[in-house]
């Protein structure tokens, strides 16, 4: 049985990482906002910031888990540590229990919708004062 | 005696700006004072409540019952020559500047001699009001991780000692040296006193003494000095019993402080050392952090003698080597042929000061106290992030000398010095001028990568931790700088984005991982800056300021340069992730884990709560496009002596 598992999960992370590769990034079938709210009361946040950069970016990191919704769904169900199917991290499981279908289905959908938002460079004076600045400055003891 | 003599007692001498010194000019001049203080916002929230406005003194009769009818003793005794100024002169002689206290009956005789005794009273030391003494101890500890020289805190009896014994742990473990001044009054209430009154603390201090007389008294002043700067540095304690402070000290004179004497490698070792550098083609200092200012300055002396390139680890702690020192970074080519450690790990040969743990079995001999659970567990260097497991895995490479590297360098220097010929001098020179080079590229190709990873999530709001961290930079690069809060919960940004050149640049973490310590820490940084010219930056968690934020009162009555600003993620932030997960692996949902994490419902006002400790403030800031220019208000403020705080809500990390 286990092994069967780690075959199907094998074979999902296969899926999952050629899916992320070529940018086909599966359909949006949840509600986004009803995602948002879900996403803050479950305290997703703490880790992945409220907008998906935080201490675990969720934002264009490429992740083969957000491939589609189904991945995301077997990355959420399959982390129990007490028989770690995915490799343990410090990310919670959620089995169906917690957070069932539906759900799983919104909270994708919301981060899915969630903005990118990395400025250039040049248009933020700030990150390019501190550039120039430190290109310019010579130590002084 | 002369009158003119340092030691004799003061005249008491009415201040010539206090006409009347009597309760009723005492409440005209406050009066007066309010209604000139209404003109500012910060004022008007100081105005006296109508509760406040009609506040009488209150009577005899309630203070007895207010104090459980106890009174401090009263005696009628009158001392020409107390002993107490005699202990004042010691710690003026030994250069101690600030004395951090909160209020105790135990020490009144020492306090008493700080406010009155020498010229000018109050002043070296100078006598600072601590609202708790947690953060007594926990200045002592941010003074003296920016200067590298202690300060003082008192300690009000067996209470003052428990009140402050998780600041003193934390300073333990960063081995930061203090003294400790724990008042002792047998005749006043049993509880406050005990016979051996540093028990409670003793596995967690370095050293202490209990003298018996004035003369011993003053000895062990100085020897709590020199055991607590002489590595392993840490606490030392000394209790003075009250009877001391009050004695009459009649002819005896305070005998000069003589510094401690710190040794370093001998000559041979030395001059092996020197032989090693000077025949190596490429070689390296592995540096850590030095115990002062001084061994910074060796180890810059000794990279640029001999052309070798460094590595720092000023953005982890104080007293590090300074970041953008031209040879500070990997050098022009890492496959270095002999590596000097200094205060570090891992290299052909490391000097390296021993651990403040290995006198913790010592001192512990009754097993009470927390004493060393791991017997592998070394301590992290002061002011460092503590990763005690890979600090021991490196101790193990390489040979290690346990020895002082701040005291060896010098001599060091000494025999490189005989060494280098003009020929040498010219490759030496060369090689300096390809360090240069490849340093200044590596800096900036690791500053490029890092401003492209700070921008995510740069508008929006809340603020993200890292946009905090490079708003600050531009307006305080150009200032004479300290950050003197931890940093890893609000991300350390400042590690990649920020110059950190200076010994006091960064002040590391709390030590043991206790909270509650920013605060107080931030303001024992300030306390040193402020004669310095120097700007302190705090960057606060909100969990943490709500230990002990009477340092915020502290801050405004001394007026010392310190820019607050609030990483408000309105939680304990680490336990929520935590709770998390764990629910997670029990397979319960996420949903629960705000319970006794988070600070909502309410949240706080942190800019409420600095105002009313007389501190301008202003937030919350939630929107990242208003925090640069709030932040220009602070640094300004800070700089015209006033201190500030911003509350800013962030993301949670």
């Amino acid at each position: 049985m286990r092994t069967q598992l780690i075959r199907c999960i094998a074979l999902l992370l296969g899926v999952a990482a050629t899916a992320a590769n070529a940018q086909q990034l599966g359909p949006v079938d949840g509600d986004a906002i009803a995602g948002a709210q879900l996403y803050y009361d479950h305290g997703c946040y703490a880790c992945h910031g409220f907008s998906g950069y935080g201490r675990k970016d969720l934002n264009n990191t490429g992740s083969p888990w957000l491939a589609n919704e189904e991945i995301f769904r077997a990355f959420l169900r399959f982390r129990n540590d007490v028989a770690p199917l995915l490799p343990a991290t410090d990310m919670p499981n959620y089995p169906a229990n917690a957070l069932n279908d539906a759900m799983v289905s919104d909270i994708y959908a919301y981060v899915r919708s969630m903005p990118d938002n990395r400025p250039e460079t040049a248009d933020v004076p700030t990150l390019r004062t501190i550039l120039e600045a430190a290109e310019q400055r010579q130590y002084k003891p | 005696m002369s009158n003119d003599h340092p030691d004799q007692p003061k005249t008491p001498v009415v201040p010539e700006t206090v006409p009347n010194a009597g309760r009723r000019g005492f409440l005209k001049g406050a009066a007066t004072g309010a209604a000139a203080l209404a003109v500012s916002p910060v004022a008007k929230a100081q105005q006296p409540s109508s509760y406040q406005a009609s506040f009488t003194a209150p009577s005899y009769q309630q203070i007895q019952r207010d104090t459980g009818l106890v009174e401090p003793p009263t005696e009628d005794r009158s001392v020409v020559r107390p002993g107490s100024d005699l202990m004042v002169q010691a710690l003026k002689d030994m250069g101690i500047e600030f004395v951090a206290s909160n209020n105790g009956s135990s020490f009144e005789g020492i306090q008493e001699s700080i406010a009155n005794y020498g010229t000018p009273p109050n002043h070296m030391p100078e006598y600072i009001t601590a609202l708790h003494e947690e953060s007594s101890v926990d200045m002592a500890n941010g003074y003296a991780k920016a200067e590298g020289k202690p300060m003082a805190a008192m300690l009000h009896g067996t209470l003052g000692i428990q009140h402050a014994s998780m600041a003193i742990f934390q300073a333990y473990n960063t081995g930061t040296p203090m003294i400790l001044i724990v008042g002792r009054d047998e005749g006043f209430i049993q509880a406050h006193t005990a016979n051996d009154m540093v028990g409670m603390i003793r596995s967690f201090t370095k050293w202490d003494s209990h003298p018996k007389t004035l003369p011993g008294c003053i000895d062990a002043l100085h020897e709590a000095y020199r055991q607590a700067v002489t590595p392993p540095t840490g606490p030392t304690v000394i209790v003075i019993d009250m009877e001391l402070q009050k004695e009459e000290a009649r002819d005896f004179q305070v005998p000069p402080f003589r510094p401690a004497k710190i040794g370093g490698v001998d000559n041979a070792t030395a001059r092996d050392i020197a032989r090693a550098l000077f025949n190596a083609n490429n070689p390296r200092l592995k540096t850590g952090m030095f115990r002062t200012p001084d061994g910074v300055q060796a180890a810059v002396q000794l990279a640029e003698l001999i052309g070798a390139s460094a590595s720092t680890t000023a953005m982890g702690g104080p007293m590090g080597f300074p970041q953008r020192h031209p040879l500070c970074g990997p050098g022009a080519d890492t496959s270095y042929d002999y590596e000097l450690g200094l205060e570090s790990g891992s290299a052909n040969i490391s000097l390296r000061r021993p651990g403040i743990t290995s006198l913790t079995a010592e001192r512990d001999v009754m097993g009470i106290g927390f004493g060393s659970l791991r017997a592998d567990y070394v301590a992290a260097p002061p002011g460092s992030e503590p990763t005690p497991g890979s600090q021991n895995q490196q101790q193990n490479r390489g040979t290690v000398l346990t020895v002082d590297a701040e005291a060896s360098i010098p001599l060091i220097i000494a025999e490189l010095s005989k060494l280098v010929t003009p020929a040498k001098q010219a490759e030496i020179e060369r090689r300096n001028a390809r360090h240069a080079s490849a340093n200044r590229e590596d800096f900036l190709t690791n500053l490029r990568a890092a401003v492209e990873e700070k921008k995510k999530g740069w508008d929006l709001s809340p603020v993200s931790t890292a946009r905090l961290y490079a708003e600050l930079w531009p307006l305080i690069m150009n200032e004479d700088w300290c950050l003197a809060s931890p940093s890893n919960f609000s991300g350390a940004h400042h590690r990649e984005l920020w110059e950190h050149n200076k010994p006091y640049s960064f002040l590391g973490g709390q030590g043991a991982g206790g909270m509650g310590y920013g605060l107080g820490a931030s303001t024992g940084a300030a306390l040193a800056a402020r004669g310095r010219g120097r700007f302190v930056v705090n960057v606060q968690c909100d969990g943490d300021l709500n230990y002990a934020p009477g340092a915020l009162w502290t801050a405004c009555h001394h007026d010392l340069p310190m820019l607050s600003v609030m990483h408000n993620n309105r939680a304990w932030h680490q336990e929520f992730m935590f709770i998390q997960y764990l629910a997670g692996v029990r397979g319960r949902g996420t949903d629960r884990g705000h319970i006794g994490t988070v600070l909502r419902d309410p949240f706080i006002d942190y800019a409420k709560m600095a105002q009313s400790y007389g501190m301008q403030s202003e937030g919350p800031i939630e929107d990242p496009n208003l925090l640069a220019a709030a932040l220009e208000r602070g640094v300004e403020s800070v700089k015209n002596g006033k201190p500030y705080l911003i509350d800013v809500i962030t993301q949670p990390r």
